[in-house]
C-alpha cells in the first residue's frame, strides 16, 4: 500500500514537522510556538513565519514539572513546562516568540511562568462566543498579537498580507477536510495515525508545497479506495475519538483500539481535524475580524455555551457512523470532563450511537483498566 | 470453571490467587483439564489465551452473559472485585449490555480498600464485617483514597472510638463509592440489584447497599465465580451458533 508521506519520517510525524520548521528557520523564518487551536495562524504566516506547536504529551517531563507544579493538573501542561525546564523540547528552543491563549486556568497561569523564556502575547479569548461583543473583543486580541509580532520582529503585516495567507489556509483547510472525509469509507481506506500525521503536518505547512503534498494525499487515498485497499477489515467496528487533544504517549488509548481489531475513523480533537474544520472569509475588507469570527467558532470545551461542538459530532456520527463514540478528557481538565455529561447525552440518546468517556493521563498505569473498558465497550452492539 | 455444555450444569471449579508466575499456573490448568471450548476473562485474558488458546471476552461481557442467564428480570449489576468495581445495566428483554461504568484507576471503591484497612485494623477480613455489622454511624472516614483513609482509621483508633465503629465507617466509605457508581446506570424502575464479585460476600455491604438504595440486593451462590461462570456459558453460546 503505498503510503501517505513519501519521505523518511514514516511512523514520527511530529519528527517531519520539526523538519518543517528547521528549514523555514534556516530560510529565514521567524518560529511562533503557539499552545493551541485559537492561536489565529494566518497571522503569523502573513509576516513570513512559521507556527510550531508547543503542545507536549510525553511523560517524560512532567516529573520535572512537578517540582514546580500542582501534582493535580492537566498532564498536556505538565508536560509541555516540564520540556520547557528540561530545555529539551525542540521545538520550544526553536521559538523566536510564543503566543498563549487563556483557554484554561492551568495554560494561563502556566503561560506567566514561561514568560522569562521567551517574549510571550497572551491573547485573551472571550468564553460566551456568541455574547454581543464577543467577536469585537477577540478582534482586540488578534490585533494585539499581530502588534505583538510587528513589534518584537521590527516588521509590518498588511492587510494584503494577510488576505494572502486567509486564502492560502483556506485552501489548505479545505483539503485536510477532504483527507479527513475518508474516514466515512466502509472499510477504512485511512488510519487514524495517517490522520494524525496529516493533522500534524499541516500545522507546519503553507503555501504550494503543502497544497502539492495535500493534493497528492488525497489522489493516494481515492486509489485505495478505487482498488479497495482497506487499512481495516471488512466488518470492523469503528470509532469517533473525541476530547482533548491527544499524542505522544496518550496515544495509548487509540492503541488499544487498533489491538482490538477496531478502525478509528475520525480524531475530532485539536489534534485531528478541529483547526482544519473551518475556513475564514475572503476578501472581507477587515481580515481581523474575518479571523477573529472563524476563530471563535471553534467548539472548545473552554466555551459556554459550546454547541459548535455538538453540531460537528452530530455531522461527524452521521458521515463516519461509528459504532463507538470514545471522549477522550486528561486528568484535571474540567472543562471537557465535565462536558461530557451533555457529549454523552448528545451521542447515546439523540445520535443512537454508544458511548466511552476515558478519563487518563499520560502514565501507563491504567492501561489494563483502560483495555478492559475499551475491549468491553467494543463488545457491546 | 467447567460447564457441561448440554446440562449447563457445573462440572468442576476452583480458585486460586495469582502468583508472580501465572503462566506456569496456567499451565497446570492445561495438565489436569480438557475442555471443547475454552474461553478466558478478566485481567489475565491475554495471557491465558496464550497459553491455552481459545477466545477471550471481558469480565464485562461475562458478568452481562452470567447475570442474564440467571437473573433476566434484573436489569443493573455491581461487581466489587479486588481491582475493579463495575456496574452494569442490561436490557432485560434482549440480555444486552447497555451501559458500564467502572471505579478511577485508583483502588479506592474496590475490595482492596477492605484489605488494607482490615490489615491496619489488624483483623482478617470476616472479622472486618463482624465489627461493621455490630457499630454504628458515628464517625466518618472522609478519604476515598485508600492510603490516606489509613491514616484516618489510625486517628480514629488512636482517640479512641470503638473499633466496630471504625469498621462500620469503613464500610459507609466504600457503601458511597458503590451508590455513586451504580447511580449512573440504574434505571428509576429498578427494583432489584444484583450483587456479584468477592465483594458480595461481605454480609456487611450487602445489607447496607440495600438500604442506601432503598432496593433488594440479591447476591449469587458463589458470586466470586460470577464471570468465570459468565465465561463458560458464553463459550457455550458461541460453540451452539457455530455448529448452527
Amino acid at each position: 500500500m503505498t503510503q501517505l508521506f513519501n519521505d523518511d519520517f514514516q511512523e514520527f510525524p511530529l519528527k517531519r514537522a520539526l523538519a518543517q520548521v528547521v528549514a523555514k528557520r534556516e530560510a529565514g523564518a521567524k518560529v511562533v510556538g503557539a499552545y493551541c487551536s485559537y492561536a489565529p495562524v494566518e497571522v503569523v504566516w502573513a509576516m513570513g513565519g512559521v507556527p510550531a506547536v508547543l503542545c507536549a504529551f510525553s511523560n517524560a517531563p512532567i516529573a520535572k514539572a512537578e517540582e514546580t507544579l500542582p501534582v493535580n493538573l492537566c498532564p498536556l501542561i505538565k508536560s509541555s513546562f516540564g520540556f520547557i525546564e528540561l530545555k529539551t523540547c525542540p521545538f520550544f528552543e526553536l521559538t523566536d516568540a510564543v503566543v498563549g491563549e487563556t483557554t484554561c486556568d492551568g495554560k494561563k497561569k502556566m503561560f506567566e511562568l514561561i514568560q522569562e523564556h521567551r517574549p510571550l502575547y497572551v491573547m485573551d479569548l472571550p468564553q460566551c462566543p456568541t455574547n454581543e461583543g464577543a467577536v469585537a473583543y477577540w478582534r482586540h486580541s488578534v490585533n494585539g498579537f499581530k502588534k505583538f509580532l510587528e513589534g518584537i520582529f521590527a516588521t509590518t503585516i498588511s492587510d494584503a498580507a494577510l488576505e494572502e495567507s486567509i486564502r492560502e489556509c483556506n485552501r489548505k483547510n479545505l483539503l485536510v477536510k477532504r483527507i479527513f472525509a475518508f474516514g466515512a469509507c466502509k472499510p477504512a481506506v485511512i488510519t487514524w495515525q495517517e490522520m494524525y500525521a496529516v493533522a500534524t503536518y499541516a500545522m507546519s505547512a503553507q503555501g504550494p508545497e503543502a497544497i502539492a503534498q495535500l493534493e497528492e494525499i488525497i489522489a493516494t487515498l481515492t486509489a485505495r479506495q478505487e482498488q479497495k485497499l482497506f487499512t481495516s477489515k471488512a466488518g470492523a467496528k469503528r470509532v469517533l475519538i473525541t476530547g482533548c487533544p491527544v499524542g505522544g504517549d496518550v496515544l495509548k488509548v487509540l492503541k488499544l483500539v487498533d489491538e482490538e481489531g477496531a478502525a478509528i475513523v475520525g480524531l475530532d480533537s485539536c489534534t485531528g481535524l478541529k483547526p482544519y474544520a473551518d475556513v475564514t472569509e475572503e476578501g472581507s475588507g477587515d481580515p481581523l475580524l474575518a479571523i477573529a469570527k472563524r476563530y471563535l467558532k471553534i467548539p472548545c470545551a473552554c466555551m459556554t455555551p459550546n454547541t459548535g461542538r455538538f453540531e460537528v459530532l452530530k455531522q461527524q456520527v452521521e458521515s463516519l457512523k461509528p459504532d463507538l463514540v470514545i471522549d477522550l478528557v486528561l486528568q484535571s481538565c474540567h472543562t471537557y470532563n465535565v462536558e461530557a455529561v451533555k457529549v454523552e447525552s448528545c451521542v447515546r440518546g439523540e445520535l443512537g450511537t454508544n458511548y466511552l468517556k476515558v478519563v487518563t493521563d499520560f502514565s501507563q498505569q491504567d492501561l489494563g483498566q483502560l483495555k478492559t473498558r475499551i475491549a468491553a465497550a467494543l463488545e457491546m452492539n | 470453571m467447567l460447564l457441561d455444555g448440554e446440562t449447563r450444569k457445573v462440572v468442576d471449579r476452583f480458585q486460586a490467587e495469582t502468583s508472580i508466575n501465572l503462566s506456569s499456573q496456567l499451565r497446570l490448568i492445561r495438565e489436569q483439564y480438557a475442555w471443547d471450548h475454552l474461553i478466558s476473562t478478566g485481567y489475565g485474558r491475554q495471557l491465558a489465551q496464550k497459553v491455552l488458546g481459545g477466545d477471550v471476552i471481558t469480565e464485562i461481557k461475562a458478568y452481562t452473559t452470567s447475570a442474564h442467564h440467571f437473573h433476566p428480570a434484573i436489569d443493573t449489576v455491581i461487581d466489587l472485585g479486588g481491582q475493579d468495581t463495575k456496574a452494569l445495566s442490561i436490557n432485560r428483554n434482549s440480555g444486552q449490555l447497555q451501559k458500564f461504568e467502572m471505579n478511577d484507576k485508583c483502588s479506592a471503591g474496590t475490595g482492596k480498600f477492605f484489605e488494607m484497612m482490615a490489615a491496619s485494623l489488624g483483623l482478617s477480613l470476616d472479622e472486618l464485617v463482624t465489627e461493621a455489622l455490630r457499630g454504628s454511624k458515628t464517625v466518618e472516614i472522609n478519604s476515598t483514597c485508600t492510603v490516606f483513609a489509613e491514616s484516618e482509621v489510625i486517628s480514629l483508633l488512636t482517640s479512641g472510638v470503638a473499633l466496630a465503629d471504625i469498621a462500620r465507617a469503613i464500610h459507609e466509605a466504600l457503601l458511597t463509592k458503590l451508590v455513586s457508581l451504580l447511580s449512573r446506570v440504574m434505571r428509576s424502575d429498578t427494583s432489584e440489584i444484583l450483587f456479584v464479585g468477592g465483594g458480595a460476600k461481605n454480609r456487611a455491604m450487602v445489607q447496607l447497599l440495600a438500604e442506601a438504595l432503598s432496593r433488594q440486593v440479591t447476591v449469587p451462590e458463589h458470586p466470586d465465580f460470577y464471570g468465570a461462570y459468565g465465561a463458560a456459558i458464553h463459550a457455550i453460546q458461541s460453540t451452539r451458533q457455530e455448529s448452527t
